[in-house]
């Protein structure tokens, strides 16, 4: 024993008080008690945190005690029945398969000339105009209304340049660029912070797409040659779709999910 | 040369403990309300703050942090190594990197959250962006969880390191298991440390300190070592060499003669001779234990020779910096620390000889000349070539002679071991009572006596008092036989009136008494505590008359001065309250209101106020009359409330009018 722990080394030596063990049961006991009175007392956020934490116990344990409850009870054992499994009266038939395999990049080809694409958000909710700009006031006497400031997330692409400030319409600030998205993989179920190539379509509107706007629902496209997808001819995968889950511009960040 | 204290480093706390701090503080310290229809900058400024807030108090408990804690290469390489050795020097190194890093996360994270509420239009995208910035930075503080466990693990424990004061003169005990180094650290100093028969009882570095030549040594007992390479040592072993290696100490090697330590001599001195290049420049003492087992002289002929070739080489490390031993007899010394013979030697030696290499080492330091110039110890030269040796007086030397040849006394501690010792010998401590008659030294006083206890009553004045109440109990008689004597002769009538005359001599007594009484002592109720309206000018004119004066100027004056709550005009309708003079009501009816107002008087205790009577629990008079004192002063204050006694909290009205009413020319009353 290291010559700090005094409290071992007395309890060695001498031994515990006569009624340590006594004392301790109680307090223990007592601590029940005390913990139902901390959580009948407390009041405004503590009590929220308190009530918040007694019931994820609660609700672990009612899970645990129904686990137990399982394995004690009988169920009726199901009869699976198997893929491919084929009723008594189709046996002696010969099936026949269908042999014509496409590949994943015409699918993707032929849905790209529709125009369609499968995506995890169909609908979202339409943003107006008046949300998605704000009207800046010029003029040597700030009465001309012809400037609009974006207020969502935005993409422009690595070689931006602004056009003369007279002449610019569409205001796109800097503190609103974005460069990186959370994207992430829908079976992997892992998040990547992947670079974003570009904004491929914004359902608001072609104007919002062309701007490179990024809201709920916008498809863009990332760089994924960090996860190493390899085509089947064997080419490296290193652009794809992914759709926005989130609103940028109350999180600070994009989330996307990938369009597989 | 510093004393480093690793107590000071404050609590790391767990993860989730440091996040739910740091946002309670934020939800504490920072403005609570904002609403949707304040102005946007308002907003803005409300939510900014908080992440602001929040980065800020983050940082700062991550760098107290990291600054508390020691910089591995910053200390002395003593608590370097041991550090290492501990606690793993890379992963204490990266558990404070990765706090360094996280700091850095979240001031990023700060700064790009405050440049997008800038853009925050409405509340609840404010209000959002605060939410992600707080998330994240609690995210990152999750993550370091594990290191910040680490870290409070590697506090704790280095808080309990003793303290080694680096600079300080040191000893160093090494040598096998089991040879006797901590049992010599529990001869020579005050530590207490565990001596057990199995090896590897000593886990970690002790430190005792021991005092020789007025200087204060530090000694430093290691594990024992075993006979390997470096590479192969435990953890154990690691600390005992780092003190070896890094500690500027006298050395002593401890060599078990008996081989009692499981280990024989040859073992022992090979270990010796594989970690002597670690001595360097220290002073090495070859110090052989356990001599009561088997002594130097006694051993074999090949263990001897192995002896001597350690002491050669112990007598070989020691080239010229000093700490030369001053003869052979400094470099092997026997000793038994259970028999006590030796130890004392041992250390002298230890200490001598680091005390020589020091003093040597600082006078060839560059500092010495600069001191040394301001010394100069003068030395008289001698006039003559007579010798003039001490004087001390023929008397005093008698003295001294005699006292040596006086036996000690026989003290009572030697009685009881005599007798049997401390459980079985109880001392008489009535052999040295001082006794009018010595006879009466064993005689047994009774305790209880009546029911009460003796000792309460046991005065050394008793006999004087007890003559005192006789005379006094006499005198009493005699008056009252005189009495009695002449009770014969009373008729019933003459019994009757003699009662009225006793009656009304005792209230007239009584009623002296409460006059005599002052005012700040009697206690006052004042008018409006008189509910009952008892204190009316009839009940004054009534009382008058039967004393038997003409009450009629007396209600007059009394009804002039008086203003009643209701105005004059009720006055002279029946009887009002007119009255501010307390009445004492007469007769024997009223007791308990007299008992309130007077103070307790019983007619037998007619003792001086400051007499000390015994049994009371006062020291003497004055103490006495402090308490008097003190509670008469007591009283003061609660008589002018009209309060019973302490326990009497009731107020009279709870909501008094003038406190609770009332417009204010300016300002607001929503408290008063």
């Amino acid at each position: 024993m290291p010559q700090g722990d005094y409290i071992e080394l007395h309890r060695k030596r001498h031994g515990y008080r006569l009624d340590h063990f006594e004392r301790k049961r109680k307090k223990e006991a007592r601590e029940v008690h005390k913990h139902s009175e901390r959580a009948q007392k407390s009041l405004g956020i503590k009590g929220k945190m308190i009530a918040k934490k007694n019931y994820k116990e609660k609700v672990q344990m009612k899970r645990t005690l129904k686990m137990h409850e399982e394995s004690s009870s009988r169920r009726k054992v199901d009869d699976e029945v198997q893929e491919g499994a084929v009723p008594a009266y189709l046996l002696d038939r010969e099936t026949t398969t269908r042999a014509k395999i496409l590949s994943n990049t015409i699918k993707q080809k032929r849905k790209e000339k529709a125009g369609k694409w499968e995506v995890p958000l169909p609908k979202v909710r339409p943003v107006a105009e008046d949300e998605m700009f704000k009207v800046l006031r010029s003029g040597k006497r700030k009465t001309k209304q012809w400037k609009r400031m974006v207020t969502k997330a935005t993409f422009v692409g690595p070689g931006f340049t602004r056009k003369p400030p007279k002449y610019e319409r569409f205001i796109r600030p800097s503190g609103l660029r974005f460069t990186k998205a959370h994207v992430t993989h829908p079976e992997l179920k892992c998040t990547f912070n992947l670079e974003i190539i570009g904004v491929k379509k914004n359902p608001n509107g072609p104007m919002y797409t062309s701007l490179g706007v990024m809201t709920k629902g916008t498809i863009i496209e990332v760089n994924v040659s960090e996860l190493g997808l390899v085509t089947p001819g064997g080419k490296v995968v290193w652009g794809k779709y992914a759709q926005v889950t989130n609103n940028p511009e109350n999180d600070g960040c994009i989330n996307a999910v990938l369009l597989v | 040369m510093a004393q480093y204290d690793f107590k000071k480093i404050t609590v790391v706390p767990t993860g989730n403990d440091l996040i739910d701090i740091v946002l309670s503080r934020t939800q504490r310290q920072t403005p609570t309300v904002i609403h949707k229809g304040n102005a946007i900058s308002r907003v803005r400024q409300f939510y900014m703050r908080k992440v602001k807030f929040t980065e800020t108090n983050f940082t700062d408990k991550l760098s107290k942090t990291i600054e508390d804690f020691p910089r591995v290469e910053d200390i002395h390489p003593f608590y370097g190594d041991l550090l290492h050795v501990l606690y793993n020097k890379d992963h204490y190194k990266l558990a404070l990197g990765q706090l360094n890093t996280a700091r850095n996360l979240i001031k990023r994270i700060r700064e790009d959250y405050v440049k997008l509420l800038k853009y925050g239009d409405s509340l609840y995208r404010c209000k959002s962006l605060k939410r992600a910035a707080l998330g994240r930075m609690c995210t990152v503080t999750k993550r370091i969880g594990p290191s910040l466990a680490y870290l409070e693990h590697v506090r704790q424990h280095m808080a309990r390191l003793p303290s080694i004061n680096t600079g300080a003169p040191t000893i160093l005990i090494c040598g096998c298991p089991n040879v006797g180094k901590s049992s010599f650290l529990n001869k020579i100093t005050r530590a207490d440390v565990e001596v057990q028969p199995y090896a590897f009882t000593t886990k970690s570095l002790f430190v005792g300190h021991t005092d020789y030549k007025y200087l204060r040594y530090q000694v430093i007992d290691t594990p024992g070592l075993l006979d390997r390479p470096l590479e192969d040592r435990n953890i154990i072993e690691m600390c005992s060499v780092t003190a070896l290696v890094n500690l500027h100490a006298a050395i002593l090697f401890f060599l078990d003669l008996s081989g009692s330590c499981g280990y024989s001599i040859s073992q022992q001195a090979a270990l010796f001779h594989s970690i002597k290049m670690m001595f360097r420049n220290n002073p090495v003492l070859i110090v052989c234990n356990k001599t009561d087992l088997q002594t130097l002289e006694g051993l074999s002929g090949e263990d001897l020779k192995l002896v001597m070739e350690m002491k050669s080489a112990a007598l070989k490390t020691i080239p010229g910096q000093g700490g030369e031993a001053a003869n052979d007899q400094d470099v092997l010394l026997t000793m038994s620390t259970i028999t006590d013979e030796g130890v004392m030697a041992v250390k002298n030696a230890a200490c001598q000889r680091l005390l020589d290499q020091r003093s040597e080492r600082k006078m060839k330091s560059k500092k010495m000349p600069t001191v040394l110039n301001r010394f100069h110890v003068a030395m008289p030269k001698p006039r003559d070539q007579k010798e003039r040796p001490v004087c001390i007086p023929q008397a005093v030397l008698e003295a001294r002679a005699e006292e040596a040849a006086h036996e000690e006394r026989k003290t009572e501690k030697d009685i009881e071991n005599e007798n049997g010792g401390a459980g079985v010998y109880s001392a008489s401590l009535r052999k040295h009572y001082i006794l009018a008659d010595d006879d009466w030294k064993l005689d047994i006083l009774p305790e209880f006596l009546d029911g009460h206890n003796v000792y309460d009553f046991i005065d050394p004045d008793i006999l004087q008092r007890v003559e005192e109440l006789e005379r006094e109990e006499t005198a009493v008689e005699e008056d009252g036989g005189d009495f009695e004597m002449e009770d014969e002769d009373f008729t019933a009538e003459a019994e009757k009136d003699l009662q009225e005359i006793r009656k009304r001599k005792k209230l007239l007594i009584q009623k002296h008494r409460i006059k005599k009484s002052t005012a700040e002592s009697r206690p006052t109720v004042p008018r409006k505590f008189d509910k009952d309206r008892k204190f009316t000018t009839e009940r004054m004119g009534r009382q008058l008359s039967s004393l038997g004066i003409d009450p009629s100027r007396a209600i007059e004056r009394a009804r002039s001065r008086s203003v009643s709550r209701k105005g004059r005009k009720r006055e002279r309708s029946v009887g009002g309250d007119g009255e501010d003079v307390m009445e004492i009501d007469g007769g024997l009816d009223n007791k308990k209101k007299l008992r309130l107002r007077s103070r307790s008087m019983s007619v037998l205790s007619q003792r001086p106020l400051g007499e000390v009577v015994p049994g009371e629990g006062f020291k003497d008079s004055a103490q006495k009359m402090k308490a008097v004192t003190m509670a008469r002063n007591a009283t003061k204050k609660r008589n002018k409330d009209a309060r019973r006694g302490e326990a009497d909290r009731v107020i009279p009205t709870l909501r008094p009018k003038h406190l609770f009413s009332g417009k204010r020319s300016i300002g607001k009353t929503d408290r008063r």
